[in-house]
């Protein structure tokens, strides 16, 4: 499975913000990034154009590259994969598409392919200024994983809560995080690993996210680790990622919404971040059962 | 269903929804349609077609035909006036994305014995002529200084190259070019994506059908002959198709300056962001209806082009000139249009801005607008059934002065795409469609499972609700026997 190309899905209504949030995710993330896009948009302006099959490419700089549909979508993936092997495809749909269709063919057809996420960009602004929620808009929510809602500081404070409620009302288990001009830490982009099947957690009325990362340099019994995470939804972590030692191995850590990963995995250096709501509050929490986990042998964690 | 209980019975087949539904309505709501087809239609067409009778200046109802289904901002199947004395406005959401999306139907003078041998290579041969799919590109190259030309004067632009005949002009909708159109109004965006589309299908629900008219579906006889219908089992073609990906840029240009200035400079309050629009009687609501009108054009030129190579391919197949085939046209159809025309309100002549969503005009005898030799009988219709179950011509009447002259478009979905997807393969269906006689060639296996027959209603009691409602009248009900599928 490790050798599925993870794709993130990025839809939303029309000037929410989804153009620049794919500028953001160019600037701030540090890997090959395959953008698919229905026609090349202001990305790839004044980009060198390569005529492929079923797409066109432009280089956009740092490997990454920008792709405009020619033929059907399933091609167009495939040549992508074929050609440019980035690390992630990024898809942007238009704001008038509603993406389940999409979502179907990547899960249904593209073998190739993980879908690693859907992210919608809602506009804060119009939630406010329009009492309701538009079919395609609506369609748009209930496919998020994680759902930006931008152009908060258009909106009062005291607004803002009550937005969130009318998205939540329709996709309970999206993580809602308040942007402006679709400001993100990228770790909360990308590695969602979305399961449908899974039961959903729906999320209570929590306050803004937030993160922290530390140095584990401890080795940890496996086993304890798991039960540590398990518990790690109850300090409000939305999302972790890292790299920690246990019983002579170094294991990447991944983890979203109540579901993890422990995979063996090469690296030379712990390191663990954790994103979430109000989660700095709950820092000694999960340090100090962290630090349980500790085999005897070995220095106590810092920090 | 909650609705039912708002809503009242006017007849059989219209259904209103009172001003007291939903604040803010200023018209009531009515949909057409047998109680069984309004059961039947998803909640959100009730949201949305009530939402429209907030709109501005929206006169006497707004309406939803019977093959309507949710669609952005509108219902699909949405009719809807409005005056611009009366502030009326103009919605890009209220007109569809593929601006003038129609219908166009050809005759043949060829009997289904005399093409049924030769069936699959027409349908192979139309397969590589008119290219289908998401991206296609036509085969008629042209800068995109001429793409302009062809956008400002429509299939005008085509008969003068020597892509069609004088009489495809008179019996296209707008005899095929609508004026007013003016190519500065669009975007570079807009032109980049349409220039080397013309003369293609695209994806979706378009497509191109041999298609054939049995003598016991003849329903009115002397109507079928005045629209050209004459011998047993004659073949047809009929297809499908829009404006690309043009049109698409034009509205998605247009919907975003509306947002922009509706509430700050019109003071424009709406219910939902999807219905953005502007007074008709502004800079940019008359900016935006030079474009459509643009979008309307370039749609009328595809058909044009479409129609050409058909008549090509016919040839090439079956050896004589397409004079000599007997392949006329019957008329082309516009689905998605906004359009100034004069109507009677309270026995007032209006001019009105008419919204047709996913509707057909059905202009009744007599009319202005109509070609000389259909203005005692009435504008041919065309409506597109599902690709398995047949097609129809109708005829348009006096009673339709009741919804602007307007009805049904098609079967109408009764399920999303992706809900098709799951119950049908693309595949699996071919062969089936094989093996009862219709021969399909698609440029993808998951949008021919979407448009499997059982995702749409049933097309025979759309068209009876149509008759019933006064709306149209049925002449030919046509069965496919070839299938190009976008």
């Amino acid at each position: 499975m490790a050798s599925r190309t993870p794709m993130t899905l990025i839809t939303g209504p029309l000037g929410s913000g989804k153009t620049t949030l794919l500028r953001h995710i160019l600037a701030s993330v540090d890997r090959k990034i395959a953008i698919l896009m229905n026609e090349f948009g202001e990305i790839a302006i004044d980009s060198k154009i390569i005529q492929g099959k079923d797409v066109q490419i432009a280089e956009l700089g740092g490997g990454c590259v920008c792709c405009s549909l020619q033929g059907e979508f399933e091609a167009a993936v495939r040549e992508i994969l074929q050609v440019v092997t980035p690390d992630v495809i990024v898809v942007e749909t238009t704001g008038l598409a509603e993406p389940e269709a999409l979502i179907f063919d990547i899960e249904e057809s593209l073998t190739d392919v993980r879908l690693d996420g859907v992210i919608t960009v809602i506009d804060a602004d119009s939630l406010i200024r329009f009492p309701q929620i538009g079919h395609t808009s609506r369609m748009q929510i209930e496919d998020a994983d994680l759902i930006l809602l931008n152009k908060i500081d258009l909106i009062e404070t005291s607004q803002a809560a009550a937005v969130e409620d009318k998205l939540e009302a329709i996709n309970e288990t999206a993580a809602i995080v308040r942007t402006v001009r679709a400001e993100i830490d990228p770790q909360l982009l990308f590695g969602i690993f979305r399961d449908r099947t899974a039961t959903p957690v729906p999320h209570l009325h929590q306050p803004e996210f937030d993160s922290f990362s530390i140095l584990p340099e401890a080795g940890y019994s496996r086993e304890c680790l798991s039960a540590w995470a398990g518990q790690l939804q109850e300090w409000g972590v939305y999302r972790s990622k890292g790299f920690v030692q246990s019983e002579g191995e170094w294991l990447l850590f991944n983890y979203v919404a109540g579901r993890w990963e422990f995979e063996p995995f090469e690296a030379d250096k712990a390191a663990l971040v954790f994103i979430g709501k109000s989660v700095t509050v709950h820092r000694e929490d999960i340090l100090e059962a962290l630090a349980e986990c500790e085999l005897c042998n070995t220095n106590s964690s810092k920090t | 269903m909650a609705i039912m209980n708002d809503i009242q019975k006017v007849s059989d087949t219209v259904w209103e929804i009172p001003v007291s539904y939903k604040e803010g309505m200023r018209v009531p709501a009515r949909i057409y349609g047998t109680e069984k087809i309004v059961r039947e239609m998803d909640d959100a067409v009730y949201d949305q077609i009530t939402n429209v009778a907030t709109l501005p200046g929206i006169t006497r109802f707004a309406m939803c035909m019977p093959d309507g289904h949710f669609g952005y901002g509108f219902p699909i199947g949405g009719v809807a006036a409005m005056d611009p004395q009366a502030g009326g406005v103009i919605s890009p959401g209220g007109i569809g994305f593929d601006i003038n999306c129609g219908m166009r139907l050809v005759t043949t003078n060829l009997t289904w014995q005399e093409v049924q041998p030769r069936i699959k290579q027409l349908v192979d041969k139309l397969y590589e002529r008119v290219p289908a799919g998401v991206g296609s590109t036509g085969f008629l190259r042209i800068s995109k200084d001429e793409f302009r030309n062809v956008v400002e004067q429509g299939a005008r632009w085509c008969v003068k190259r020597g892509l069609g005949w004088e009489e495809d002009l008179e019996l296209t909708e707008e005899s095929g070019c609508i004026s007013g159109a003016d190519a500065s109004k669009i975007s570079e965006r807009a032109i980049d994506r349409g220039f080397n589309q013309i003369g293609t299908l695209g994806s979706g629900n378009h497509y191109l059908e041999v298609q054939v008219a049995k003598k016991e579906n003849i329903f009115d006889e002397k109507l079928a002959e005045r629209y050209g219908i004459t011998i047993p089992d004659q073949v047809v073609v009929m297809f499908h198709c829009g404006s690309r990906g043009f049109g698409h840029q034009v509205a998605t240009d247009y919907l975003q300056q509306f947002l922009k200035v509706m509430e700050s400079r019109y003071r424009i309050k709406i219910l939902d962001r999807e219905l953005a629009c502007a007074p008709f009687d502004s800079p940019e609501g008359r900016a935006y209806f030079t474009a459509m009108k643009c979008g309307l054009n370039m749609s009328f030129a595809n058909r044009q082009v479409i129609l050409h190579r058909i008549r090509e391919v016919f040839s090439e197949v079956l050896g004589k000139p397409a004079e000599e085939l007997g392949m006329r046209m019957v008329y082309d159809v516009a689905h998605n249009t906004a359009k100034l025309e004069t109507h009677t309100v309270n026995g007032e002549k209006k001019k009105l801005l008419v919204h047709r969503k996913g509707s057909t005009r059905a202009f009744g005898p007599g009319m202005d607008e109509l070609p000389e030799r259909y203005k005692d009988v009435g504008q041919p219709v065309i409506i597109g059934g599902s690709m398995e179950t047949g097609s129809y011509l109708l005829a348009g009447v006096p009673t339709g002065a009741e919804t602007f002259f307007s009805t049904a478009h098609g079967s109408g979905r009764t399920m999303s795409r992706t809900k098709a997807r799951k119950m049908w393969r693309g595949e699996k269906l071919q062969r089936e469609l094989e093996h009862r006689g219709i021969y399909v060639r698609t440029a993808s296996w998951s949008g021919l499972a979407e448009e499997a027959g059982g995702a749409y209603k049933n097309i025979d009691e759309v068209v009876h609700a149509s008759e019933q409602a006064g709306i149209s009248k049925p002449v030919v009900r046509f069965l496919p026997v070839g299938n190009v599928k976008g």
